[in-house]
């Protein structure tokens, strides 16, 4: 076994893997408080990305001439900002109404929303597959060796951003007024409304937030690979199937589920095959559930009787 | 149960009513490619070279004097899709089709669908060797076969002297077929292949598979696939530090690839694809009006649709038996991927595969 | 009687109709939406049996539709893809092993997947069907891999069924069993303990229902069809590849199920019709207005088809032909406010 390789695989799966732990969180935390598996959550990543790659054109078409390191903190606000509005205008509009209704017609809506933005992006954007200005990516192309790993700029910027904003997240969980409130509404939403917490609004905030995450790791993608109008569909369900992996609902386990996830991946492709490394990933989820049916971090719950 | 009878009555009269518009005085041909779904890109460049091919042939005063009318099928890529479109375009009177891009549609379709209606087929992207060799009279193809473009490949890469090699493909028909062929010629020549593996198509991360490779320490490696992957797989190369060129084939062959790969990482990458002028007029009308350079199958696309009218021409009638028939005695005709003649079976033997280098973000033509 | 002479009437308008389409215009293509719309209500009616009688969210069935197409297939061909050498037995021989190998793999999917609930079940069953798909990509000497596999057409009598005329009725005669199975199973005690346990798992196992039998009963029902439906696609297009079974497939079936009518027969039936034609009906707008060539619908056919899906929902959260008792539930007491988000 050359460790050297190993670890070179680690650290290839762990950088993707941060990108599915961004995304996955946003769905966990709608999940978390709606019980609904928002199928949207991956074209708001796909828009959040776009965003991104628009605010760096802009900045370059206008002679801004920023820094890098300030340009790509202006997309990452623009961009950030941009899908937290719509994540809640989604939930304004398409899903408030229906929240009485049953859960698998707010299911098919998600889904028929997700074929209404995935389409929209298409006819504004067009086909083609886009990357990020080279004056971005080729700052962060090149890295440094140790021993016999060589980790680049861009793996170690992709790790450290999510792990900064996990943590503003936990802290924001945690600490916060607006965090506690969403957490009560995720046990209780009957009891946290008489306690005087206005669902409406937390699950705005949820939303705005989830969002606001997935643009981050829509960036970070961006940066690494390419987009186009239909990378939501794949990372979407990637990320989901981490949430799940780390037990949905379930805030520390999104993170733990992605990053499993993207070793997972990478360990199969390393070691076995390209092309069965998704049959290894989702052969590893479905033993997991089965023998721990919430997840990795997932609590068990009581059934409701 | 009235639900059942009224929803099917409702189907039939709504579909009914789409009568096509009888234009007696014109001459229809279609073309088929997934203008939607994630391989819109291609599709588009498909469609895009035949409409200019029908836009010209419109202003030089049509065929036969009468205008020639594009009917454009979205199959989205799905075979499903596919054969219903293909019935759509059959039933609104087209004479021809230029399509598929994917080869698991040009096959079903071309026998399900076209061949009863003695409708003409010519894909402008469809490699697997096996579409012409079901004895079909209506099916060609303007691009080459995966059996000849992996040969041209292996045996430039053994003259070029590269002795091992690592052979990835993205696991889809083309990728995976012309990957086969070259390691199989490869290997006839005497050259080692070191891995032979797949990447998942439409994945983005290949780092693992990469970093894999560069364990194996190949003088080269050769990537069956589309440019989508392709570009990334080269671009994430340098980023594991892989120094080993990559070559692979025309499915590669579009400005994006070198977008997508990165200007530093892209140089130096081996294509095969045939030798067209890339300054000659259809690649400038063609960037004039689309506003980017032709895609992997404009070219093959735009031939495509001109064999098809020049078919029409010499049968004098926009009869679909007689056109079928002029189209396989198509000899010698100038076309932007080279001369194109068909033999019994509808490929074309003589199909030439240049070599391009790219160069200073540039395809460059080599040999 | 009045029951029987309706059906009755269904099942010759049924028989008769590809003789009225044979004199519309775009006969052929009519009859491909036809026989596609009726592969679709086979697979919606089939769906409805496991997600809107039983409760059971699953996202894989696909898988079992190209499980179907890949048992004919290769049973049709002789064996698998790179070993056979002469061609195998007809259609009618590889039907009952599609059927065959449908059951076993829903048994196979049910088992492990008794103890989840709710949207774990529907999360491994969706990895179940990814897992199907790359497997049919993967293992080249069974299926051919992404080269696909030709299939032949089915005989009858020495004549080869190669018109969509002939093959509409072979479709038509698997929608129609799988109507009036799904129809005698409703109304006995197997699909009444199928809703118990949708309503309440816990107290169905009270009642004396044994939850497990009839949970992977449902998995395996509702497989059978899809098995059947996926055996007759195989044929009927001649040549299978596995992006056919793509996980966007399911979702279009469950959005058929949900958009009818969870549980409703007649809903899903329609709602399996809608989705089917909108596509197509899109496609051929510009002629129906007669603007043809005049505008290109093409690129906006997708959007318009997720928007009618939203639009459906706000309008009927319910279906559009809601089961009785579910319609009671939304507007009748507003006492069962649970009935909205509990899962399972």
């Amino acid at each position: 076994m050359d460790w050297g390789i190993l670890g070179q695989q680690i650290l290839n799966g762990l950088t993707i893997g941060s990108m599915y732990a961004l995304i996955a969180l946003g769905y966990t935390m709608v999940y978390g408080i709606l019980q609904l598996i928002n199928f949207a959550h991956g074209e708001v990543f796909m828009i959040g990305s776009f965003l991104g790659l628009g605010t760096l054109a802009l900045l370059d078409a206008a002679h801004v001439n920023l820094p890098i390191p300030l340009a790509l903190l202006v997309a990452f606000v623009v961009a950030m900002a941009g899908a937290a509005l719509l994540g809640m205008a989604i939930e304004r509009v398409a899903y408030r109404p229906l929240r009485a209704s049953p859960r698998l017609a707010l299911l098919i809506t998600a889904l028929g929303l997700s074929i209404v933005l995935q389409n929209a992006v298409m006819l504004i954007v067009g086909t083609e597959d886009r990357t990020y200005p080279e004056a971005y990516t080729e700052a962060l192309i090149d890295g440094f060796d140790i021993g016999a790993i060589h980790i680049s700029y861009q793996q170690i910027f992709t790790l450290g951003l999510a792990l900064v904003l996990m943590t503003l997240l936990t802290i924001l969980v945690q600490k916060t007024r607006m965090g506690k409130a969403m957490r009560a509404t995720a046990q209780d939403p009957m009891t946290a409304g008489l306690m005087g917490i206005e669902a409406n609004r937390v699950i705005a905030y949820t939303f705005a937030i989830g969002s606001a995450l997935a643009a981050a790791g829509g960036i970070l993608f961006g940066l690494t690979y390419s987009i186009n109008f239909f990378i939501g569909y794949q990372a979407g369900l990637k990320a989901f199937i981490a949430a799940v992996l780390g037990g949905i609902g379930n805030i520390p386990g999104a993170m733990v589920g992605g990053l499993v996830l993207g070793v997972v991946e990478a360990l199969g492709a390393g070691y076995v095959s390209g092309t069965w490394k998704d049959v290894i990933a989702f052969g590893i989820l479905v033993v997991v559930l089965i023998f721990r049916p919430s997840g990795l971090l997932g609590e068990r719950v009581a059934e409701k009787v | 149960m009235r639900q059942f009878i009224a929803a099917i009555l409702a189907t039939v009269t709504s579909v009914s009513l789409a009568v096509p518009v009888l234009a007696a005085d014109a001459i229809k041909i279609g073309v088929a490619s997934p203008i939607t779904g994630a391989l819109a890109k291609m599709g588009a460049d498909i469609r895009n070279g035949a409409e200019l091919a029908v836009q010209e042939a419109n202003a030089r005063g049509g065929v036969l004097g009468k205008k020639v009318e594009l009917v454009v099928g979205d199959d989205k890529g799905d075979p499903r899709e596919g054969i219903t479109v293909a019935n759509k375009l059959v039933q609104s009177g087209v004479v021809g089709v230029v399509g598929h891009l994917n080869s698991g549609i040009s096959i079903p379709t071309s026998k399900e669908v076209y061949a009863p209606a003695k409708v003409t087929m010519i894909s402008p992207a469809s490699t697997n060797p096996e579409l012409t060799q079901r004895g079909l009279k209506n099916v060609f193809r303007t691009i080459g076969r995966d059996d000849q473009q992996g040969k041209d490949a292996a045996e430039y890469a053994m003259k070029a002297g590269f002795k091992t090699v690592v052979v990835l493909h993205n696991k889809n028909a083309y990728g995976q077929g012309l990957a086969e062929v070259f390691k199989a010629n490869f290997e006839r020549l005497g050259g080692k292949v070191l891995m032979l593996d797949g990447i998942q198509t439409g994945d983005k991360d290949f780092t693992p598979v990469l970093t894999r490779v560069r364990a194996k320490g190949p003088d080269l490696v050769f990537f069956g696939g589309e440019y989508q992957d392709g570009g990334l797989l080269v671009g994430q190369a340098r980023k594991v530090g892989l120094k080993a060129p990559f070559m692979g084939g025309d499915g590669l062959f579009d400005p994006l690839f070198i977008k997508l790969a990165g200007k530093k990482a892209s140089e130096g990458a081996i294509v095969t694809f045939p030798p067209f002028d890339r300054a000659g007029s259809f690649a400038t009308t063609y960037k004039a009006k689309y506003g980017s350079e032709p895609g992997a199958y404009s070219g093959y696309s735009y031939d495509a649709a001109r064999v098809l009218l020049d078919a029409v021409k010499r049968a004098g009638k926009a009869d679909r038996a007689a056109v079928m028939a002029q189209v396989s005695r198509t000899k010698g005709f100038k076309g932007v991927t080279g001369t194109i003649t068909f033999n019994g079976q509808g490929d074309q033997p003589g199909f030439k595969f240049g070599i391009w280098k790219v160069q200073s973000g540039n395809f460059e033509l080599v040999k | 009687m009045h029951k029987a002479l309706r059906i009755g009437l269904v099942i010759v308008a049924m028989l008769l109709a590809p003789l009225v389409v044979r004199y519309l215009p775009q006969n052929q293509y009519l009859m491909d939406v036809i026989i596609t719309t009726l592969i679709y209500v086979t697979l919606a009616i089939g769906l409805n049996v496991t997600v809107g009688l039983a409760g059971l969210l699953d996202l894989g069935y696909i898988a079992f539709y190209g499980l179907g197409a890949y048992a004919a297939a290769i049973v049709m061909h002789g064996g698998a893809a790179q070993a056979a050498t002469a061609g195998g037995p007809g259609f009618w021989l590889a039907i009952p092993v599609a059927l065959a190998v449908a059951c076993i793999a829903g048994l196979l999917i049910g088992l492990p997947t008794l103890r989840l609930r709710g949207d774990y079940l529907a999360i491994v069953t969706l990895a179940f069907g990814q897992i199907a798909k790359l497997s049919e990509n993967n293992w080249d000497w069974l299926t051919n891999g992404p080269q696909g596999m030709e299939v032949a057409k089915p005989v009858l009598l020495g004549h080869e069924l190669r018109s969509p005329y002939l093959l509409y009725y072979v479709i038509a005669a698997i929608a129609l069993l799988t109507w009036a199975c799904v129809r005698n199973l409703n109304n006995s005690s197997v699909g009444r303990a199928w809703v118990a346990i949708r309503e309440d798992e816990i107290a169905a196992g009270a009642m004396g229902i044994n939850v497990p039998k009839m949970k992977l009963l449902a998995f395996m029902t509702g497989a059978a069809f899809a098995g059947l439906a996926g055996a007759f696609f195989a044929t009927k297009s001649g040549f299978i590849s596995p992006p056919s079974f793509d996980f966007i497939e399911t979702v279009i079936i469950l959005a058929m199920v949900v958009l009818g009518g969870m549980g409703s027969l007649p809903g899903v039936i329609l709602g399996g019709v809608i989705l089917a034609v909108l596509p197509e009906l899109l496609r051929s707008l510009p002629g129906i207005l007669n603007l043809e060539g005049t505008f290109d619908i093409t690129p906006y056919r997708m959007l318009i088809y997720g928007g009618a899906m939203v639009l459906i929902m706000f309008w009927r959260p319910e279906g559009l032909l809601p089961e009785a008792h579910r319609r009671r539930e939304l507007h009748g007491a507003t006492a069962e406010s649970e009935t909205g988000t509990a899962p399972g």
